[in-house]
């Protein structure tokens, strides 16, 4: 188990290292940083002071490699459009991106476990229809535009929720609908397909043979297999929700690590956008890592 | 257990449940969203548009651009005279105080001048070295400025500079370019109460301010919420939650207006669009824009006129010059190219070129308005090749000498005065890359108008440039641009005729 872990983690940080490669070049290649952070009209002399000030009139190689020896020694750079540390910044915003990953992922709880439940027991029925209905539409649906029709309905026809914001958890329950939503489909179906597969596994027919019918035997003896593989998926959706914020925080205006990647990839803040991208890939692989873990655990020939 | 229990459930709820109270008139607050985010509070340390406004709400320069006539009048300057072409001396308001409640005083003014020329690391450094011989200590309250040559735009950059208490940036070969970028001890209208950034500054009313041409706010309370999506600016609008918001598209700003609970406003804007061709041939051989009239076909080619109402909408407008006609020295009596594509097609034969050539023409912004004028390009036979992309990949494209033509903008925010526009377009092409003209005089005539102060000089000269500009085709400017702006019943604002949005003189109706 030990050899595995430790594999795993090889190719954490090899997906890591090559990641920050990738982005750094690209993002260096792709945008003249002094011009974004000058701005449209800036002046040539404020695009050059700017240029020679943060050094990037020197080779992408060099500036690299500082970057790179710096996240050795704990420096993880300053932010250019911050003027702060982006350390502080990850702190700083880190709080609104957690809560909303895992208000995310109970709404994805709540929506998709019950309609997974339903849909495996009225197999190929009306409400087995509805339950995939209700499924793919989240999946379909973008989601900017199914955070704005939300705003519409319960921020502005029906005044329940704030527009934007993040001040209380109330202001968190119309963007965690949105970005739980968009992960239902995959742990509704797989929650159909486990109870499918454990109600016809002999064990319930057993339970069944005892005396164990309807609700009981689903809650006491079905349930609590299927979700096995359930709970797996759900740790990386909880990884995806931390990285697929970007949209939903800018749509609602929550200051968290998602919004702050799209300012920064906007005001071409290359050292925030390295460290973001390095941290929700290190996330995503960690809650990834966390499922195989699981997964081997509970079958051991994963692990050969 | 019980009192534990609905303890907890207590302090859940009062967490759930914001105290949904918008703030409006009857507390005398109001709240204004930008897109961009507010990174910081020292306007030196940022260029944006945003940057600028709320650097006017919360400090003073010893300059301000009046907002009816578009002139500069004296801020924290009381008054000014120019003693000859390098010298002026400048006396200070008496009555001007920092938010601390200290006088400002020749001393702070020297002190912040000689901050940012001595300061490398300040974005303003270099621009304000390139003119500034010396600055002095005349008396308590004046200053005289020396520069190294006439310099005309002068009292733009002594807009743009904000006066600084002497020794809160620290001091020579030990600045402290962080010491107010999260507070700020300003002389605006405005001080500033709390500052998130990225989120929202709260400002309230500096009840000691000295009043000058921006006059005493109105409003005793704003927050500027940085709010990045347009549609969730859109529906805050519409619940109350925010009062007014700019840079909107005429289709939305319509749309919404007819809902009956936001007034929209189409205003001018300083903002103008061209094309650069390159008449010097810096893109390398066998280039047609070298000719003269093909340069003219181009500029007969394009329908300006349909472009700037349709796609561009609002009061934009065709121009004819290489500035936008408001501002000073933009000389409109230049030779005219009227929407002529038979003209145009007839200039194309008679340069070689009847079936006429292929052409990459790069652009960065108002997509629609490129595909306009590249397919009304290709109705006189120049086949366009739309390179539409990011402005940095413009950029780097001038700079390798490898654009042909490119349809550039220029917004000189709060800069009326044809220098802004310029000075950048025609520089003498060894210091910068945007002047493709290839002709020295251009360059001549429209920079010598930046080193007189002799305001009929300068307008003959810019009157002579851009009567050559326009001779010689060197651009084809296109239209000036609009400013969009939704406001709440609840409030008066009118955009100005720069279209810069002074927030500090928003009333309540």
């Amino acid at each position: 188990m030990l050899r595995f872990i430790a594999g795993r983690l090889i190719v954490v940080l090899s997906v890591g290292l090559t990641l920050s490669i990738v982005t750094f070049f690209l993002l260096n290649y792709v945008i003249d940083p002094a011009q974004a952070i000058a701005g449209e009209d800036a002046l040539f002399e404020e695009i050059e002071q700017i240029r020679e000030q943060y050094g990037f009139d020197r080779s992408i190689t060099i500036r690299y490699f500082e970057w790179f020896s710096g996240i050795f020694q704990g420096d993880l750079g300053i932010s250019y459009y911050w003027n702060k540390p982006v350390i502080s910044l990850l702190i700083d915003r880190a709080p609104e991106t957690i809560t909303l990953a895992l208000m995310s992922v109970s709404v994805t709880i709540l929506i998709s476990i019950p309609l997974g439940i339903l849909a495996a027991l009225n197999p190929n029925s009306l409400i087995d229809r509805i339950a995939l209905g209700i499924a793919v539409t989240a999946q379909a649906v973008p989601n900017f535009w199914l955070g704005l029709i939300m705003i519409l309905i319960f921020a502005l026809a029906i005044p329940i929720f704030p527009v934007s914001g993040d001040k209380t958890l109330f202001h968190f329950v119309l963007p965690s609908i949105v970005l739980g939503a968009s992960s239902v489909p995959a742990v509704m179906r797989l929650m159909r397909t486990g109870l499918l597969d454990v109600i016809n596994a002999d064990f319930i027919r057993t339970a069944r043979s005892s005396g164990f019918y309807g609700w009981r035997l689903v809650f006491n003896h079905a349930l609590r297999n299927a979700l096995l593989p359930v709970v797996s998926v759900l740790a990386v959706q909880l990884g995806n929700k931390f990285g697929g914020s970007v949209i939903t925080e800018s749509v609602f205006a929550i200051n968290g690590l998602g919004r702050l990647a799209l300012e920064s990839i906007l005001g071409a803040d290359i050292p925030t956008v390295q460290i973001l991208v390095f941290v929700f890939a290190i996330i995503f692989l960690f809650f990834n890592l966390l499922a195989d873990i699981l997964n081997a655990y509970l079958d051991p020939r994963l692990r050969l | 257990m019980s009192k534990l229990k609905s303890l907890i459930i207590t302090l859940l709820i009062s967490l759930m449940f914001p105290i949904n109270v918008f703030a409006d008139k009857s507390d005398d607050t109001f709240v204004a969203a930008f897109s961009r985010e507010l990174t910081q509070l020292d306007y030196h340390y940022g260029t944006k548009t945003e940057f600028l406004i709320l650097g006017d709400m919360i400090d003073s320069g010893l300059f301000y651009v009046n907002r009816e006539d578009l002139s500069y009048v004296p801020d924290i300057a009381s008054d000014y005279k120019i003693v000859d072409d390098t010298t002026i001396d400048i006396n200070l308001r008496k009555n001007a105080k920092f938010h601390d409640g200290s006088n400002v005083t020749a001393d702070d003014v020297v002190y912040t001048y000689n901050f940012i020329v001595k300061n490398e690391k300040n974005r303003r450094s270099k621009k304000i070295k390139g003119w500034m011989e010396s600055i002095e200590k005349t008396g308590k309250h004046s200053v005289r400025f020396k520069s190294k040559y006439p310099y005309a735009n002068l009292f733009n950059d002594l807009y743009r500079i904000k006066i600084r208490k002497n020794g809160i940036m620290g001091t020579e070969g030990n600045w402290n370019d962080s010491a107010q970028l999260n507070e700020l001890n300003g002389t605006g209208p405005y001080k500033v109460v709390s500052f998130d950034p990225g989120v929202e500054v709260v400002l309230v009313r500096n009840d000691d301010y000295y009043g000058g041409p921006k006059g005493m706010p109105a409003i005793k309370n704003v927050i500027i919420r940085s709010i990045p999506d347009m549609g969730t600016q859109q529906a805050e609008l519409m619940s109350g939650g925010i009062h007014w918001m700019y840079n909107v598209k005429k289709d939305i700003g319509e749309a919404m207006a007819k809902t009956g609970k936001a007034d929209y406003q189409l205003g001018p804007s300083l903002r103008v669009g061209f094309l650069v061709l390159d008449a010097g041939g810096y893109s390398g051989e066998g280039n047609p824009i070298t000719k003269l009239d093909v340069r003219r076909a181009m500029n007969h080619a394009i329908n300006r006129d349909s472009i700037a109402k349709n796609l561009i909408g609002g009061p934009a407008k065709a121009v004819h010059t290489a500035c936008n006609p408001v501002v000073f020295g933009c000389f409109q009596d230049v030779k005219k190219y009227e929407y002529n594509p038979e003209g145009a097609k007839k200039l194309l034969a008679k340069a070689g070129y009847p079936n006429g050539f292929d052409l990459d023409l790069w652009s960065y912004r108002d997509k629609e308005a490129a595909q306009a004028m590249a397919e009304d390009l290709g109705k006189v036979g120049i086949k366009v090749n739309l390179k539409h992309g990011k402005l940095s990949a413009l950029n780097k494209a001038r700079k390798n000498r490898e654009i042909r033509a490119y349809f550039g903008t220029w917004g000189s925010t709060a800069s009326p005065d044809t220098a802004t526009i310029s000075n950048i377009h025609w520089r003498d092409p060894a210091k910068g890359d945007r002047n493709l003209s290839g002709d020295p005089k251009v360059n001549e005539l429209m920079l010598g108008a930046e080193q007189t102060l002799d305001v009929e000089k300068r307008k003959s000269l810019y009157a002579q440039g851009l009567k050559l500009i326009a001779d010689q085709a060197y651009w084809v400017p296109l239209w000036s641009y609009s400013e969009g702006v939704l406001s709440s019943k609840s409030i008066d604002f009118k955009l100005d005729p720069d279209g810069y949005p002074r927030l500090w003189n928003i009333t309540w109706k």
